[in-house]
């Protein structure tokens, strides 16, 4: 009998290892992050718009927030705007942006012309703020419940059904949670 | 099993490995740090750090700006007087395990570690079955006692 379920068994395994591996869904080059669950990375840059004025995510303590990393060089980034001023309009949450390894002046014209759906762009040149992070790409969006934890991570540009299916739900169930 | 036998096991396992990774030179050597033994500390961690938006390449290897950025890390952390292991928790609580091209041996990494012995265990085990079922089997060409004459096919 077990010559047969054996290979049988083996056939089983192999077949569904190969039809989640071979998923076409499946973003092959998504990770899954380390700080998922963590308390979000604490940070106070400058604003894009002015040097002068900073901005701190610990203001944001006790909300549900998002945050966006973006770049003036990442071509996705300029794909997903439009959609995130769609969901900015919706004024559910705070859009926190990331602007790292950025040239301010670059990220203020791009603000100024394609239109600012961020709560507060922060700007981090050197990256130190997307290390903390754990950024790899652009764009990417976090998701901070109201105890300052990261609870979901979405990397690639941002879309309408991404946020109805992803965050919104999440966003609901972090509100009920925290309140 | 021998030890000989064992030790050109695990070299020909570990070689595989080995041959993947391409011993080029700095991509910013002209960074270099003053302390000829940070830096040689420098080249063999960012050797074992990938590079997560080129996923093959080591940080060392890589012109993505990310890497360069993460090589800047290192190098800070490492005037800062921090050991290897504090840079790589310092990446791995960032970017997770996959960052490290040399998997560490602990708990949740023993299947990794264990499955190729595992499986050498298993094909042996295979093996041994199939072979001992066979010098069980009468050679075809020696006539069993009883049977008709040889070559009467």
């Amino acid at each position: 009998m077990w010559k047969f379920l054996l290979p049988m068994g083996a056939f089983l395994g192999l077949a569904v290892l190969f039809a989640l591996g071979l998923n076409p869904n499946r973003d092959i080059r998504a990770l899954p992050s380390p700080l998922i669950g963590k308390p979000a990375p604490q940070f106070t840059l400058s604003v894009v718009e002015d040097p002068a004025r900073s901005f701190s995510n610990a203001s944001l303590k006790g909300q549900v927030y998002v945050l966006n990393a973006f770049g003036t060089w990442c071509a996705p980034c300029r794909e997903e705007q439009d959609t995130l001023l769609e969901i900015a309009k919706q004024q559910v949450v705070p859009i926190i942006g990331l602007d790292f390894n950025d040239d301010r002046a670059r990220a203020q014209r791009w603000l100024r012309e394609l239109g600012n759906p961020y709560t507060a762009a922060a700007f981090d040149p050197d990256e130190h703020v997307a290390i903390d992070w754990g950024v790899y790409g652009a764009p990417e969006t976090y998701l901070v419940d109201t105890h300052g934890v990261i609870i979901f991570k979405y990397i690639s540009p941002m879309t309408l059904d991404v946020w109805q299916r992803e965050f919104l739900p999440r966003i609901a169930a972090a509100r009920k949670a925290g309140a | 099993m021998r030890p000989a036998v064992w030790l050109l096991l695990t070299m020909l396992m570990l070689g595989s490995g080995w041959g993947a990774q391409a011993y080029a030179a700095d991509v910013d050597s002209h960074d270099q740090l003053v302390d000829p033994a940070l830096q040689a500390r420098f080249e063999a961690i960012t050797k074992q750090l990938r590079c997560l938006v080129c996923q093959n390449e080591s940080i060392a290897d890589s012109n993505a700006q990310l890497a360069g950025d993460l090589r800047r890390e290192v190098r800070t952390q490492l005037l800062a007087g921090r050991t290897d292991a504090q840079i790589f928790d310092f990446m791995t609580a960032r970017y997770g395990e996959f960052v490290r091209f040399n998997t560490p041996l602990e708990g949740k990494t023993l299947a990794i570690w264990g499955a190729p012995f595992l499986l050498l265990l298993v094909g042996g085990f295979v093996i041994f079955r199939v072979t001992r079922a066979r010098s069980r089997l009468p050679l075809d060409d020696e006539p069993s006692p009883g049977s008709p004459a040889a070559g009467n096919r």
